[in-house]
């Protein structure tokens, strides 16, 4: 029942962050996000019953919190005054070619990920390189795609990979480490959604297009 | 040779046969009645059938024997494909055929024949949808391939009885991300290979959307009735192989004649509550255009390959 | 307590900007607190090479000779940063490019900046390491924006987006290292010191993507190719004292963070690993400023690109890993540190008085404003490691290092780039200084700020008689040399 559950929930991991790659409104990409948050949370649940640690659980509903419902609000308060841009309409590497790089990533992440299963094989470990996939992906969406916004859930994305891969490969790096990674990641968010705004005042839209007075 | 195996032999291609049009009368009516029209009943695609039997042969001029034997081609490997497929006794008649990639193959060399016999014709409609149906067919054959293999890797064989048996034994097997991800993926693959919407809509006849009606516009007459007997028995096998797959309960695993009804009644089942959603859902997704199709079907490979990736992967 | 001191000043001093705002009576506080971490990186300083390593807050802050000497570049390097700010601050808000409450928040601002950077060279644990560096991406973020331009605002956005993902990387490597250490017998955690003595028992084939992953990420915040990209842009828009301070120290900052990964990586790994991951991105980098320098047209792009060369040859002196090279490529960090901060505040002043960061834009400076233009001059001198300023010490050691340890091609090659840099800086800056001045302005020459005569003073002090700074390096070198 453990292993079912654990491996649901990476496969819902891996899932969401393949439909991020596949879909080009951003509300649905805001909506993905969440859920992938949501099945984090429930992966660090089942980690939590399985040590029987009322830490992880905390933890657990931290990661929910924050997750799945901070982080997307503050996402879809972003896209709410974004107006009218509300899709991912050319990204660098279209659709089809991003799918098929994402089965690449996916090799990549499982042959480079060998030693770290080898180290401990459990039924926990042998999920690291779903964690590794979700990050390989979110860089891959950070840097194809050219909205602010997109980029934004690219960033998060590789976050949530390296939160499961931590949680996957220990119990956490230790609460004090945990607790400063997750504000980084608040605050990181924030500044990011004020320079989209000012973004927004500046050049108003976006679209990172716009972004070519700096170059050599 | 079992005598289960046999028998299953003789009750799946009679039962594909004889129901196919009826399910794709069930499907039409579905959406007749969603969309607010009475509809032609479920028994009016096999009265066009003894409409089309009746008919003279005719063939174009300038065809050769390829536009001849494409539509026997196409019904022959669908109804061997009836043969072997476990879909109302897990024994199969030829087990060696059963094989994943020997039905896979079967199936694709249905769809090529056909296709050259569009090329066949001449015509530029005929041409079109040719290299339109290859274009979806190169896509799809690889996510079929890929997304069953995902489900044979546990069980360590690809012959499809073995398959289906396993998971019989092991229900929770169905909900694992494996079987979810390669779910996902075959369906998209269904839909695509069978010509339903969102990638072509098997009612239209308009040049710039049709793909399988443009291949077939020049048969005529009891090739015609071949040909969509054919695509009707080919979306059932597809409908049966899904639901077996995934959902394998009622199918029969010994000879006995009660075991045997419960198969055939959870195959009609299951199929046509299948079809049915297929039906309902078709009315509210519009038609993708073409140069989107790639990128269905490419998201579509790529979760086979995740399918097969987490076999490897996950415990 | 001497620990606590470098974090909790600024973070007063942060506070006191928050209450107080921008008024005569906290112009100075900044330089002030800049000034009390000076003052504690050498009494820590004299303290750990008397008496040894100290730590404190349960073993979350520790420091070694290697911390205090950090301290040190950055209490050197903020103390002519801040001490630089209310002159650059004055102007901007004379010209009405800013207003008390900007300026405020700057001081604020760079306060807390210090406070990060104090924290990540003092912290025990790699994992803290972590956290105050990713910091300090955040505080500086806004102070990249500042001016909200549309190109301070495209800077910040490249700078927070590259370096976040960059760091994220260091993050995985840093679970990944915490994975390996979790089966060692021995360790527990991201300790560094434990890590350290353990390191021959983490397993190498987990421990070689920790440290990929993780010199891969500190590396982009220390500008070092192939993630250099923000570099650029967010040293050119962000106002003079703060491209100072990013320039001088916080790109040091995250090579320390390096530094201490290569200790583990050369105990667990052997020298081999890091030493070819280290010299590739050092080679990349000095190849890239070289290429990117000769046709340069902005001056502060210049002096930013000539920060990746120098972090690259930092980088491949912490490559060569002998005694030797070690300690050249401190003494670089340090002497690059100053001279580049008053480079990049005197880059501030000249635009300032001409607007324009084009280097066709300011001809015959030394005509207009000779102050200036002597100053900016001699720092680029320095920069290119003229006697007698202490980069020439450093890269002469450095060479020498790298020609005994066997990597002699490498060496020539890196060599012949720096040559080229140096070609090309010159070429730039005698456009700037000489020649007929464009425009004839009667201005009264404004005197010099004597933080940044005192930080060239300081750099040819160093070049000539180090003090007692060699001791302090030799023992900063100790625990990094691994014979193994």
């Amino acid at each position: 029942m453990y292993v079912q559950l654990l491996d649901l929930a990476c496969g819902a991991l891996l899932l969401t962050a393949v439909l991020v790659l596949w879909r080009r409104e951003l509300t649905v990409i805001i909506r993905m996000f969440a859920l992938q948050g949501a099945a984090l949370a429930v992966l660090v649940g089942v980690l939590a019953a399985q040590e029987n640690s009322a830490e992880l659980w905390a933890v657990a509903v931290g990661v929910f919190a924050l997750r799945a419902v901070v982080l997307p609000y503050l996402l879809r308060r972003a896209l709410a005054g974004a107006g009218e841009s509300r899709r991912e309409t050319r990204p660098l590497v279209n659709v089809s070619a991003s799918l098929l790089a994402a089965a690449v990533l996916t090799l990549l992440a499982y042959a480079v990920s060998q030693p770290l299963v080898e180290l401990a094989p459990s039924a926990a470990t042998q999920a690291i390189p779903v964690g590794i996939t979700v990050v390989l992906i979110g860089f891959f969406v950070l840097v194809t795609r050219r909205r602010a916004l997109s980029q934004l859930v690219g960033f998060l994305l590789m976050d949530n990979g390296i939160t499961a891969v931590g949680f996957l490969a220990t119990t956490g790096v230790g609460l004090v480490v945990e607790l400063g990674v997750s504000l980084d990641v608040l605050l990181a968010v924030l500044v990011l959604q004020v320079l989209t705004t000012r973004m927004r005042e500046t050049f108003g839209d976006t679209d990172l297009d716009e972004l070519r007075e700096l170059r050599d | 040779m079992s005598a289960l195996g046999v028998i299953g032999g003789v009750v799946q291609p009679v039962l594909i046969v004889a129901g196919s049009p009826l399910l794709v009368g069930l499907m039409r009516q579905v959406r007749a009645r969603l969309e607010g029209r009475a509809g032609a009943g479920v028994g009016q695609p096999w009265r066009d059938l003894r409409k089309l039997l009746r008919k003279e042969r005719i063939a174009p001029r300038g065809t050769s024997e390829v536009f001849r034997f494409a539509p026997l081609v196409l019904v022959a490997t669908t109804l061997v494909v009836a043969v072997v497929v476990p879909f109302v006794a897990t024994e199969s008649a030829l087990d060696p055929v059963a094989d994943l990639f020997a039905v896979v193959a079967l199936l694709a060399l249905g769809a090529v024949a056909l296709a050259l016999a569009g090329l066949d014709t001449g015509t530029a409609f005929g041409g079109m949808g040719a290299s339109r149906e290859m274009t979806i067919l190169a896509l799809v054959e690889p996510t079929l391939l890929v997304a069953i293999f995902a489900l044979s890797v546990r069980v360590g064989s690809t012959n499809l009885g073995a398959i289906v048996s396993s998971t019989l034994h092991d229900p929770a097997r169905v909900i694992s991300p494996v079987s979810l991800l390669a779910a996902v993926a075959l369906i998209v693959v269904i839909v695509a290979e069978t010509g339903r919407i969102p990638v072509d809509n098997p009612s239209t006849h308009l040049e710039l959307t049709m793909v399988h009606e443009a291949m077939v516009l020049e048969h005529a007459g009891p090739d015609l009735a071949l040909v969509e007997l054919a695509s009707a028995m080919r979306l059932s096998v597809f409908l049966g192989l899904l639901a077996n797959l995934f959902v394998p309960w009622g199918i029969a695993t010994e000879a006995t004649p009660l075991a045997l009804l419960i198969g055939v009644l959870a195959l009609v089942v299951k199929v046509g509550v299948l079809g049915g959603l297929l039906a309902a859902g078709e009315v509210f997704v519009a038609k993708l255009r073409l140069f989107r199709v790639p990128e269905l079907l490419a998201g579509s490979f790529l979760l086979a390959l995740l399918a097969v990736a987490a076999s490897f992967f996950l415990a | 307590m001497t620990l606590l001191v470098p974090v909790a000043v600024p973070v007063l001093g942060a506070l006191t900007y928050l209450v107080f705002g921008w008024r005569r009576a906290t112009t100075w506080v900044s330089a002030l607190s800049a000034g009390v971490v000076l003052g504690a990186a050498i009494f820590l300083a004299v303290g750990v090479s008397r008496s040894g390593p100290v730590a404190a807050v349960a073993g979350l802050l520790r420091a070694d000779a290697l911390s205090a000497f950090m301290l040190l570049v950055i209490g050197a390097v903020g103390l002519v940063a801040t001490a630089a700010t209310p002159a650059y601050l004055r102007e901007e808000i004379a010209a009405g490019r800013a207003t008390a409450r900007t300026a405020a928040r700057h001081s604020l601002l760079v306060q807390l900046f210090l406070a990060t950077m104090a924290l990540a060279v003092l912290a025990a644990n790699l994992g803290v390491v972590w956290v105050a560096v990713e910091a300090t991406t955040i505080v500086t973020a806004f102070l990249v924006g500042q001016r909200r331009t549309r190109a301070s605002v495209e800077a910040a956005w490249k700078y927070v987006v590259i370096c976040s993902a960059g760091i994220a990387l260091a993050l995985l490597g840093a679970i990944v290292l915490n994975f390996a250490a979790a089966h060692t017998r021995g360790t527990t955690g991201l300790d560094l010191v434990a890590l350290t003595t353990h390191a021959s028992g983490l397993d190498p084939g987990v421990t070689r993507i920790a440290i990929a992953l993780l010199v891969l990420g500190f590396g982009t915040k220390a500008g070092l190719a192939p993630l250099h990209a923000w570099l650029p842009d967010a040293h050119s828009q962000a106002p003079a004292p703060v491209s100072a301070l990013m320039s001088g120290v916080l790109l040091s900052v995250a090579f320390y963070a390096i530094l201490r990964v290569k200790v583990i990586s050369d105990a667990a790994l052997g020298v081999g690993f890091a030493r070819t991951l280290l010299v590739v991105m050092a080679l990349a980098s000095l190849v890239l400023a070289a290429s990117l320098l000769i046709s340069q047209r902005d001056y502060k792009r210049m002096l930013a690109y000539s920060s990746i060369e120098h972090l690259g040859l930092v980088a491949f002196g912490a490559a060569i890993g002998s005694p030797l090279a070690l300690t050249a490529a401190l003494l670089h960090v340090l002497g690059h540190g100053l001279v580049k901060a008053v480079l990049f505040l005197s880059a501030g002043r000249v635009l300032q008085i001409t607007g324009t960061s084009r280097i066709d834009g300011v001809r015959g400076l030394i005509a207009r404003r000779s102050a200036l233009a002597t100053t900016f001059g001699l720092g680029v001198l320095a920069l290119i490691g003229l006697p007698p300023f202490s980069l020439f010490a450093s890269e002469l050691g450095i060479v020498r290092a790298g020609f005994t340890a066997g990597l002699g091609w490498f060496t020539s090659v890196a060599l012949l780039l720096v040559l080229v840099i140096a070609a090309a800086l010159i070429t730039g800056t005698s456009r700037m200084l000489l020649g007929e001045p464009s425009t004839v302005d009667a201005e009264a020459a404004s005197p010099i700020p004597i933080a940044l005569a005192g930080g060239l003073l300081a750099c040819a002090v160093l070049g000539v008689a180090a003090g007692p700074l060699p001791s302090l390096l030799d023992l900063a070198t100790q625990p990094l040399v691994v014979t193994r």
